[in-house]
């Protein structure tokens, strides 16, 4: 999300990659075996994204369409009921106040993600090397760690008798911590679970940050030291062009890890309480798994699947377009 | 960029495997009632029901009865079981005797995935059926279910510090409950660790025993349609009663869980809670903790109301069900004469159990805590058989949501019953 605005004028940050279209390519002309062997050799990765995902996905478009109850699947019968399904979903008031609850959740899950992980790729530019392979391996351990495991453990600090949250504001003087249950109302069950997930994200995406921090040559920094720039200069001029096709890139990696984001918050509490904490990924679990309603569960995951299209058609336009992958 | 079609894909690719499963489940219906003759017979029982003396004996009797027929028994995990069914349902050759939970059966008895029974209702010893287990298993007018047996909750609670406290006799009453709580607080409170009852804010099972006891039910039947009718007076009054115990007692379990997290028994076997709602089945998980607590555990009826009138409670269950694909309806139905007759439901009552399909509990007399849990169980009740039940309890329960926003003040009385019962209206109303 926060990336979108940095990114008016992708052919300016780039200068280089005008000088490598340039000169065409001379086309050999191979016998016909030797022009159709790239082909051949794409194919079996091209089959099996045609199997695996392909076929799943038009599986689910179609069943999207049909009213698919536990009935259904037992007796094998196909009812279909056009775009019932769809407009089930999309009037219900409910659904559209998870939407836009799962949109902002996403938009501040993604920015807390980037700027805490950013803020530790700078940090561990500066530190000396002893401290910093031990901020390393914490973080490497933090990503590590199963994410239920992760999860139990979060769900123990918070808990409300023997958390030890509570008792250590309880000892900090704040003594009406102690009992208090962070699970009682949607806000504050989704800080925990925002705190959760922030833990285990931030690890990846600030050792891909602090990968590209380390790819600029130090005397670009000995220059700007020469030139008289401040370290927030420095960092403006010298490291962030750097580092901000990884940005855009880990960016969009987060949009779409955090908005389909399923065992945590259910491992939680359930969507709950009231269903305040509950996420379209939970809504799609409760329509299918709880009710039986595979018909409206692919009638969200579609809509999901157009939402996540809509928010990252930008990213797939830039891929598109870079000829080597490398976006700005 | 791979990722969220990868997601897509699998969520899209566990459709698939199910629908495919429909696909060729359909069209031979009709097949099934045929076969008496030979063949394997499979049978689906929960993991903890029946105990493997009994299903052992069941097995070689049945298979000795039926030359050529051989029993394929096995044993199922409750964990993810929902699943596992609906797609053993929908296949093609699915068990022939499944074991089902009594919550889930109207749902799956209103999906017509189930063989209607109501002929065979007098041969599997009908008269004496257990009437909670027995509504369960029905569904417009037709029987579905077999009762298998249930289990239902009682007030365990420990002898040697009731007689620490001056109790002579349990409590028979709401009134007598409460003053017996403060009594144990009494005299062991200087302990800040010690409760007398361990009562979680979630455990909506016991809600449930204090809400019928009030004249309140979760929901009203009219026909095939359910109108929840947890706003009414008695339900209000029964979610009174609730958090009149937990502030008497002054409980440090969790406001926002239920009794399986943490697992009550493990809290009540570490020694400092004098009593807690449960089945007797949990003495012997708490005796994991503490083999000694055992002996020192008796039980009570929950307390209602009136003095010497407990309070109705909620039967937990099985029942046994016969999948519509099945091959061997005949055998099937043979199969559940055997195991409904009065010889294995005694060994079910001797394993702790309230027999389904027979009215005879004498075995589960000789034990103290078996007796009380089955003169409870004659005022069981049940779950509303709307088939979107499994929804509530596999989903969001409102009914814990309406625990948690009133006992932690979130919410008045009025309004969290309200919003409850616009929550459950939305499941299963209409």
């Amino acid at each position: 999300m926060t990336a979108t605005k940095e990114m008016p004028t992708p052919a300016g940050a780039t200068p280089p990659a005008s000088a490598r279209v340039s000169p065409p390519k001379p086309r050999r002309r191979g016998g016909f075996g030797e022009r159709l062997t790239p082909y051949l050799l794409i194919l079996p990765a091209l089959v099996a994204v045609l199997v695996l995902l392909g076929w799943p996905t038009i599986q689910m478009l179609l069943i999207s369409l049909r009213r698919l109850d536990l009935r259904e699947l037992v007796t094998g019968k196909m009812v279909w009921i056009g775009l019932a399904n769809y407009t089930d979903t999309l009037s219900d008031p409910e659904f559209w106040s998870v939407t836009i609850r799962t949109i902002l959740f996403t938009a501040a899950l993604v920015a807390a993600t980037l700027v805490v992980a950013l803020l530790i790729a700078v940090l561990m530019r500066h530190l000396n090397p002893v401290i910093r392979i031990c901020v390393q391996v914490s973080l490497v351990l933090a990503w590590a760690v199963p994410v239920i495991a992760t999860t139990t453990v979060f769900q123990w600090i918070f808990d409300q008798q023997y958390g030890i949250l509570n008792k250590t504001l309880d000892k900090l003087g704040f003594h009406s911590f102690i009992g208090y249950s962070w699970f009682s109302t949607g806000g504050s069950t989704l800080t925990v679970i925002g705190l959760l997930v922030l833990w285990q994200a931030v690890p990846f995406v600030a050792f891909t940050l602090y990968a590209g921090l380390i790819g600029v040559p130090r005397e670009q920094y000995e220059a700007a030291g020469i030139d008289g720039a401040g370290p927030f200069q420095t960092f403006r001029a010298v490291s962030w062009p750097a580092i901000r096709p990884i940005l855009t890139m880990v960016t969009f990696l987060s949009v779409l890890w955090d908005f389909n984001m399923f065992g945590q918050v259910w491992a939680i509490r359930q969507g709950g309480p009231d269903g305040q904490s509950t996420t379209l990924a939970i809504l799609q679990y409760l329509k299918g798994i709880a009710g039986s309603h595979f018909g409206s569960a692919a009638a969200i995951a579609t809509i999901m699947l157009v939402l996540l299209l809509a928010v990252t058609a930008r990213y797939v336009q830039l891929l598109v377009r870079t000829k080597d992958g490398e976006i700005a | 960029m791979k990722r969220w079609l990868k997601l897509v894909a699998g969520a899209a690719a566990i459709t698939l495997a199910t629908a495919g499963c429909a696909g060729s489940g359909g069209g031979d219906n009709a097949s099934g009632s045929g076969g008496t003759g030979t063949g394997t017979l499979t049978v689906w029982l929960m993991t903890g029901s029946a105990p493997e003396s009994l299903t052992g004996a069941l097995n070689k009797e049945f298979e000795a009865a039926h030359a050529g027929v051989k029993v394929d028994y096995q044993i199922q995990q409750w964990n993810g079981i929902q699943q596992k069914l609906t797609t053993a349902l929908a296949g093609d050759n699915p068990p022939d005797v499944i074991e089902v939970g009594n919550t889930q059966t109207p749902a799956f008895a209103a999906d017509s995935v189930l063989e209607d029974l109501t002929s065979s209702v007098n041969d599997l010893n009908g008269a004496q059926w257990l009437a909670g287990l027995k509504a369960s298993g029905e569904y417009d007018g037709k029987t579905y279910g077999v009762p298998f047996y249930a289990a239902n909750r009682e007030v365990l609670y420990r002898k040697d510090m009731f007689a620490a406290a001056g109790i002579t006799a349990p409590p028979t009453s709401n009134a007598e409950w409460l003053a017996d709580i403060t009594k144990l607080k009494a005299k062991f409170g200087s302990d800040p660790q010690f409760q007398p009852l361990y009562l979680p804010g979630q455990y909506w099972y016991s809600l449930l025993s204090f809400i019928w006891d009030n004249g309140g039910d979760i929901a009203k039947a009219d026909g095939k349609s359910f109108k929840s009718t947890l706003d009414s007076a008695g339900s209000k009054a029964g979610l009174e009663f609730y958090k009149q115990l937990v502030d008497t007692s002054g409980t440090t379990a969790p406001k926002d869980n239920d009794e399986a997290n943490p697992q009550q028994a493990g809290i009540y076997g570490g020694g400092k809670v004098a009593m807690m709602i449960g089945t007797p089945g949990e003495v012997a998980t708490a005796a994991k903790t503490d083999p000694s607590i055992a002996g020192k555990t008796g039980a009570f009826a929950i307390p209602g109301k009136t003095a010497g009138q407990p309070a109705p409670v909620f039967l937990g269950g099985s029942n046994l069900v016969v999948p519509i694909n099945s091959k061997n309806k005949d055998l099937a139905k043979a199969y559940l004469k055997l195991l409904s007759g009065d010889k294995y439901m005694t060994q079910m009552a001797a394993a702790g159990y309230v027999p389904g399909t027979s009215s005879d509990v004498s075995a589960l007399d000789k034990d103290p805590l078996g007796a009380v849990m089955a003169k409870a169980s004659k005022s069981g009740r049940a779950v509303p058989t709307s088939p979107k039940w499994g929804e509530v309890e596999s989903g969001q329960n409102p009914l814990k949501d309406m625990l948690t926003a009133y006992l932690t003040g979130k919410k008045t009385v009025d309004q969290a019953t309200a919003d409850a019962n616009a929550a459950l209206d939305k499941i299963i109303g209409g």
